[in-house]
């Protein structure tokens, strides 16, 4: 937590509905356009304006600023969570998931709430397609690739598939 | 007219009037006319008979000259015939001897002429039996060295033949042995092919049946339907992950 109130980006907690950094960034331009409009909104109001409502915001911010018990009243505040939001945009980890089916939004989302409960809480998921794969995920971490896909399954169990052939020939 | 001359002078004087009255003109005319046609039938009557006899006459000349004339043509043509065969006999005669005379000159002529020739000819046999005998002779000669020559040359390529068949059964019997052998090698090869191929049989097979498998799996299930294999099979590589992650 810096002087301001905000979490650093290490210490966020991204909501579920949050899976890619596409959605961080989205995350990010919302903020941005939120703090344009408060600003805007309070120079209104100096200049003896009625205050107008505030601007309404999307379910993945709201879900963002619950969870993480922030309130965008103070252009600080908004300020720092920009600057917090890019950094986390940079660098959080990123787990590339291929699938065999194109993924439906409901799925990610489970994913990623089981990604951030399991492994890393600011974790992103960023999503492809192989269909070749069949079924199951080709997973790759930054170091490592972990084919968890049917195919790999099938091509492993070859030899034994090649042994009850064999049998059946011998017999 | 001697009958009216004659009644005439039997008549008086003087019936003279009388009779004057009764040879009038017409009676006159009608005695004419009378004596006309007697006339007319006496001179037809005598003109008939004479017709008659004179084609008697004119037939009995016929005969006559008919006659006459036939034997006097066959006096001349009997004179004639006479006269023709012996002139012709004579010419002929003469003319026979002329080409009798003629022929036998000529036959003199060619048989000499024969006598000649042959003569000729037979001089051209003894020549020609000399020349074809020395000829012969020189081809007996010939065929003589030839047929040697020969010999010696069929028994050289009989001698190359026995050489080669002896060298065809050597070849023949190294074949055989490498047939033997290139058929147990291409035996064992065969095997080993045969092995292998069933081998890359069974592999073929079992990629076969794998992508029969991964073709008949593939749309079969969606993201959601996976879902809890995949997490079931990421918390089994849990550990792996988290440890990458924190690097």
């Amino acid at each position: 937590m810096n002087e301001s109130g905000v979490k650093t980006h290490t210490e966020f907690v991204l909501p579920f509905r949050v899976v890619s950094r596409a959605d961080v960034s989205r995350l990010v331009s919302e903020v941005e356009w939120v703090d344009n409009e408060l600003t805007a909104a309070a120079v209104r109001v100096k200049t003896g304006a009625e205050q107008s409502v505030g601007p309404a915001m999307s379910d993945q911010l709201n879900d963002f600023l619950n969870q993480n018990e922030l309130k965008l009243d103070d252009s600080r505040v908004r300020s720092e969570l920009i600057k917090q939001l890019r950094l986390l945009k940079e660098h959080a980890p990123i787990i590339h998931m291929t699938f065999a089916v194109p993924a439906d939004r409901e799925s990610l989302q489970q994913l990623a709430e089981y990604v951030r409960t399991s492994v890393h809480p600011q974790a992103i998921i960023a999503v492809g397609l192989q269909p070749a794969l069949v079924a199951g995920v080709y997973l790759r971490t930054p170091n490592h690739v972990h084919d968890l896909s049917l195919r790999t399954v099938l091509a492993g169990r070859r030899d034994s598939l090649v042994k009850e052939l064999d049998a059946l020939r011998v017999k | 007219m001697g009958l009216f001359q004659h009644k005439h002078k039997h008549s008086s004087d003087d019936d003279f009037a009388a009779e004057e009255h009764f040879l009038d003109e017409n009676f006159r005319e009608e005695l004419r006319n009378h004596a006309r046609l007697y006339f007319d039938k006496v001179i037809k009557e005598n003109g008939n008979l004479f017709k008659q006899d004179l084609d008697d006459t004119i037939t009995q000349l016929n005969i006559g000259l008919k006659e006459h004339t036939a034997k006097q043509l066959d006096d001349a043509v009997v004179q004639i015939s006479a006269d023709l065969k012996a002139h012709v006999s004579e010419a002929l005669d003469t003319q026979f001897t002329t080409f009798s005379e003629a022929a036998k000159a000529a036959q003199d002529a060619t048989l000499a002429s024969l006598q000649t020739s042959a003569t000729g000819l037979e001089e051209q046999h003894k020549q020609l039996s000399a020349t074809l005998q020395k000829s012969i002779a020189n081809q007996s000669v010939m065929l003589e060295s030839l047929f040697q020559e020969n010999m010696a040359k069929i028994a050289a390529v009989k001698e190359a033949n026995d050489a080669a068949l002896a060298s065809l059964n050597r070849s023949i019997e190294e074949l055989q042995t490498q047939n033997d052998e290139l058929t147990s090698s291409l035996e064992k090869k065969i095997a080993t092919q045969e092995e292998a191929m069933i081998k890359a049989f069974e592999g073929n097979m079992a990629q076969v049946v794998e992508h029969y498998l991964l073709e008949a799996l593939s749309d079969q299930y969606d993201l959601k339907t996976q879902l809890p294999s995949i997490i079931q099979q990421m918390e089994a590589n849990k550990q792996a992950i988290v440890d990458d992650m924190k690097l």
